[in-house]
């Protein structure tokens, strides 16, 4: 009889709570459903004023593959230069120049406040003349222009890790700087860093000003051009870019969470290495 | 400086039968300062093989940059570090062979507790099968044996500090090193661990440096404690005799608690405080003959009081504080001086706040400090 009445008493208050926490649910649904058609009718419309025979079209069209195959080498560039220079950059801050960080985040900020014709400029002056002429010197532009959000996505990740100590930790224990930096640094930063690649790629794959001032026919630089003779394939290919883009975003995302999460660390989200608080005490 | 050859005899037998490495550290003269700040002043310690001493001290005092210096971490300005006879100033803290742990929690958390325990192992390029026998037998010796393939994350705070502790044991350090590792976590688990953590280093025979600010823990853990103060050294004895004889006011007062009793010196060695005259108690370092005459505060602990209740008597209960088997007393006495004495529970449950009672000192020589 005891346990029957306990167990009465223990539900009450529970069915409250759902009670409680399923009103802002349909408020959820509410603002998702908003932003949902916001999001969804621009791209159904395209979707039905291009028509599916355009997305055949498109495949064939003179162009297509030379353009996004170019997108995608300048993304694999753009991502490397980028993680090679901001990583060691980002933790060599954290660990001996900590006074410097606030420094850093007003630096790394700069290319989003310049005009991109300066940039533009700025990386012709410095930039070695065998690259110049070529495409890939608009992989170092975009390297200018990732920065930003390459930098602080890595710059959150060595917040949330208490880099100090486990570097200490790891050398009291025997190991060296290089042993340090990829047994135990470089494994607990995979989160930051695939958010900071997937920030890079997606700036890559949609970036129109540069390249189109550079005179290089990136993959969204073709879609403009085509839109002038066709509006229907040009419509049906940036729906085509949308959906490659956001698989290949998409890919990154679980993969990276996938693997975090097994380490309890966080989702790879676009802005931020979430971490997973520790359990408190006992 | 004060060696207890009792304790240290204890030890060395212990590490016998364990038939662990006695590995002797000194630090001699240590100097640091960083800016115009000065962490450490001329510090030097010696530690037995086998010994566990405890730095205690307030915050700022040195006591961290003196072990950061032992690991590695830190190099002093001026000063050296021996161990076992040879100076390592200039060795590499990834080659000390100390194993630390540390105040936050500092497992990696990419790999699991098996793993964190083992890494020293695999630096020292140790085969993964004995590798992992071995971690597996650090983390049974730290009763987290299940828990072996857990994350960080999955873990307590006590238990990533226990995992901490056997990744520090596993590369059988020559030294261990304890940077205030308990005080992160909650009263019960704290308690636990520290008893787990002296009985293993007891049992191991591990020469150890541990830090605290705090004196309850450095006295129940160490054979000997160092007490800090502004990067010196200003007292290093066995933790009763520490207690019971401070060499200097700022130690007694550190240590324990301690009531300050305006008294009068009378030449000859006395001091007369409470209508009583006492002798005084053989003085250290900080107070020259010169600041000890005349007006003096007369340093007493709790337990030192004795207290009657009595009509007119000099003073007025003002609280209690219940401390278990004994209950603190706020006593208000004449000259707006507030002394606490310890009381059996059951005798001061009469006592009620504005209870007019009589407080005397017995006649054994007290600790006494210039008026500040």
């Amino acid at each position: 009889m005891a346990a029957v009445a306990e167990t009465q008493v223990v539900k009450a208050p529970r069915r409250a709570a759902r009670q409680r926490a399923e009103q802002p649910a349909i408020w959820r649904w509410v603002v998702l459903l908003l932003a949902g058609v916001f999001f969804l009718v621009p791209l159904i419309v395209a979707f039905r004023f291009a028509g599916i025979k355009a997305f055949g079209a498109v495949i064939s069209q003179s162009g297509f593959a030379s353009s996004l195959g170019l997108s995608v080498r300048l993304a694999v560039v753009t991502t490397v230069i980028t993680i090679v220079l901001m990583l060691p950059t980002a933790v060599y801050v954290h660990l001996r120049l900590p006074g410097l960080r606030r420094l850093m985040e007003g630096i790394t900020i700069l290319p989003i406040v310049i005009p991109p014709v300066v940039l533009i400029v700025g990386v012709l002056q410095i930039a070695p003349g065998s690259l110049k002429g070529t495409p890939y010197l608009l992989a170092l532009e975009y390297v200018v222009l990732a920065m930003p959000f390459a930098y602080r996505a890595i710059d959150a990740g060595l917040r949330a890790l208490d880099l100090k100590t486990i570097v200490e930790a790891s050398s009291s224990l025997g190991a060296g700087g290089t042993t340090t930096l990829l047994r135990v640094v470089l494994p607990n930063l995979t989160t930051a860093v695939l958010s900071a690649v997937v920030l890079t790629v997606a700036l890559v794959l949609g970036e129109y000003t540069m390249a189109s001032l550079a005179l290089f026919q990136t993959f969204p630089v073709w879609i403009y051009v085509n839109s002038q003779y066709s509006g229907q394939i040009s419509v049906a290919a940036s729906l085509l870019s949308l959906f490659v883009t956001w698989l290949f975003l998409m890919a990154i995302t679980v993969a990276g969470t996938r693997r975090s999460r097994r380490k309890g660390g966080g989702a790879v989200t676009l802005f931020t290495a979430t971490r997973q608080e520790t359990r408190g005490n006992l | 400086m004060t060696t207890n050859t009792a304790r240290d005899a204890d030890a060395n037998g212990l590490r016998q039968t364990a038939g662990g490495h006695g590995t002797s550290v000194v630090l001699d003269n240590l100097s640091r300062s960083f800016g115009a700040t000065r962490a450490l002043d001329g510090l030097s310690i010696e530690i037995a093989p086998g010994e566990l001493v405890a730095l205690l001290g307030p915050s700022g005092c040195g006591k961290t940059t003196a072990l950061r210096i032992l690991a590695g971490f830190e190099t002093a300005d001026t000063g050296s570090v021996l161990v076992d006879g040879r100076d390592i100033s200039s060795v590499p803290a990834a080659r000390r062979d100390m194993g630390m742990v540390f105040q936050s929690y500092s497992l990696f958390p990419n790999m699991n507790a098996l793993d964190n325990v083992g890494f020293g192992l695999r630096m020292r390029k140790t085969g993964t099968a004995e590798r992992r026998k071995k971690a597996g037998e650090l983390l049974d010796m730290v009763g987290l044996a299940p828990q072996a393939s857990q994350y960080p994350h999955q873990l307590s705070g006590g238990q990533q500090q226990r995992v901490a502790l056997a990744r520090a044991l596993a590369i059988e350090p020559r030294v261990l090193l304890l940077d205030e590792p308990l005080s992160a976590l909650d009263a019960k688990v704290r308690l636990q661990l520290r008893e787990q953590i002296r009985t293993l280093q007891q049992r191991l025979g591990t020469t150890t440096l541990f830090v605290t600010h705090d004196q309850e823990e450095a006295l129940s853990m160490a054979d000997r404690v160092g007490v800090m103060r502004q990067g010196r050294l200003e007292q290093i004895a066995a933790p009763d005799e520490l207690y019971d004889h401070p060499a200097t006011a700022f130690v007694a007062e550190f240590v324990g608690v301690m009531n300050r009793l305006p008294g009068r010196m009378q030449g000859g060695g006395m001091v007369t405080v409470l209508d009583s005259t006492v002798p005084v108690m053989r003085q250290g370092s900080d107070a020259s003959e010169a600041d000890l005459a005349g007006d003096v505060d007369v340093l007493v602990r709790p337990e030192g009081l004795t207290m009657q209740v009595i009509e007119n008597g000099n003073g007025i209960v003002t609280y209690k504080t219940f401390l278990g088997s004994v209950t603190r007393v706020g006593i208000l006495l004449s000259g707006d001086v507030t002394v606490q004495v310890d009381k059996a529970s059951s005798e001061a449950a009469a006592l009620a706040p504005g209870t007019s009672v009589s407080v005397a000192l017995p006649p054994e020589p007290v600790l006494v400090a210039p008026r500040p």
